[in-house]
């Protein structure tokens, strides 16, 4: 038996997974460095069983289920914004497509007519509902503010 | 933990309930911290990436398909986060060592470290460790926490039995050459 094989056995021997019988046992009380091999193994397999186990911080939980939060609100804006693209993309698609049609089949003389006449018209609905154009203007204020309070509350929430 | 009530947890997380996934934290937060920062020897790095796991623990749920145990799968995402944060460049990251940041049952030193005379010893010890390659650190770890068996450690790792054991004892055999000679 060869120093380099016992050594090779050390470690499952002072772990306890190994008999130091038989050759192996001979060659240990004969070889004084292998016997003190083995007993820094022992020592050290003491040290490593008496390792403190780290204790999680405080708050941990919470801390997690904050992040995953986050990170799931983080992806459902992602999700919209991906969303929202995809829509105005098939609308720009649309409209170019119909635009295309209209132009190939001659048709676009008479869509211009149909402009200058829904302009017109616009115009003149603008002129009636110019003096209201205060009434609106609040309106209008009002509703932007109740969603901008919608939206920080959701925000909040996700957060 | 029966598994039964694991595959209920699963189910529950699985349809949403956040109170499931907060349950499922508290039963593996012990265990996937402490297994961390063994292998990371940091305890701020080892939040972060407990924090990662658990992330990845819930992105990953609807795609468990329960054929393996899920503290296995959780293992498996340990070792993994373990090991790409091994191979992550370190500059100019602060670390807190875990005595440092020990609580009050950490400070209480063990028989067995005061027969060895050693706090000394002990941070012996763990320079020795924080010597070793990535994936003895983890194994060295995962063997000496209570709750983790070898055959677990095998599932979570993709390495048959033996080879497990193996890269324990040349863990050992390493570390305790970097004890007698380096750090001496």
């Amino acid at each position: 038996m060869f120093c380099d094989e016992a050594l090779d056995a050390i470690e499952a021997i002072a772990a306890g997974e190994l008999r130091p019988d038989g050759r192996i046992g001979d060659h240990l009380t004969s070889c004084p460095d292998c016997a003190a091999a083995l007993e820094d193994a022992r020592a050290l397999e003491r040290m490593l069983l008496a390792r403190p186990t780290p204790r999680t911080p405080p708050q941990f939980t919470a801390r997690t289920m904050a992040r995953i939060r986050r990170a799931r609100w983080r992806s459902e804006q992602f999700l919209d914004v991906g969303f929202n693209l995809a829509i105005g993309l098939v609308v720009v698609a649309i409209v170019g497509g119909v635009w295309m049609l209209l132009h190939r089949s001659g048709l676009t003389s008479v869509s211009n007519d149909a402009v200058d006449l829904f302009t017109s018209e616009a115009v003149a609905l603008a002129r009636r509902a110019a003096p209201s154009l205060p009434l609106y203007a609040g309106a209008l204020a009002l509703l932007a503010s109740a969603l901008g309070v919608w939206w920080w509350a959701e925000r909040g929430t996700a957060q | 933990m029966e598994p039964v009530n694991e595959r209920e947890l699963v189910e529950r997380c699985r349809r949403g309930d956040e109170g499931a996934f907060q349950e499922l934290v508290e039963r593996y937060k012990d265990l996937v911290f402490a297994l961390i920062a063994r292998t990371v020897q940091d305890r701020s790095r080892a939040e972060d990436l407990s924090q990662d796991v658990f992330l990845r623990v819930h992105r990953g749920l609807p795609y468990f398909r329960g054929e393996a145990r899920l503290s296995t799968w959780i293992y498996r995402i340990v070792a993994n986060v373990c090991l790409q944060d091994h191979a992550r460049p370190k500059g100019g990251r602060h670390t807190v060592s875990l005595d440092e940041e020990a609580g009050p049952g950490q400070a209480t030193i063990s028989a067995t470290d005061r027969r060895f005379g050693d706090l000394e010893l002990r941070d012996r010890l763990e320079k020795a460790i924080a010597r070793l390659p990535a994936h003895y650190r983890l194994v060295i770890a995962a063997h000496y926490l209570q709750g983790v068996q070898y055959e677990d450690l095998a599932e979570a790792l993709q390495l048959p039995l033996g080879t497990v054991k193996t890269q324990l004892f040349r863990a050992k055999q390493q570390l305790r050459r970097l004890l007698e000679t380096e750090l001496k």
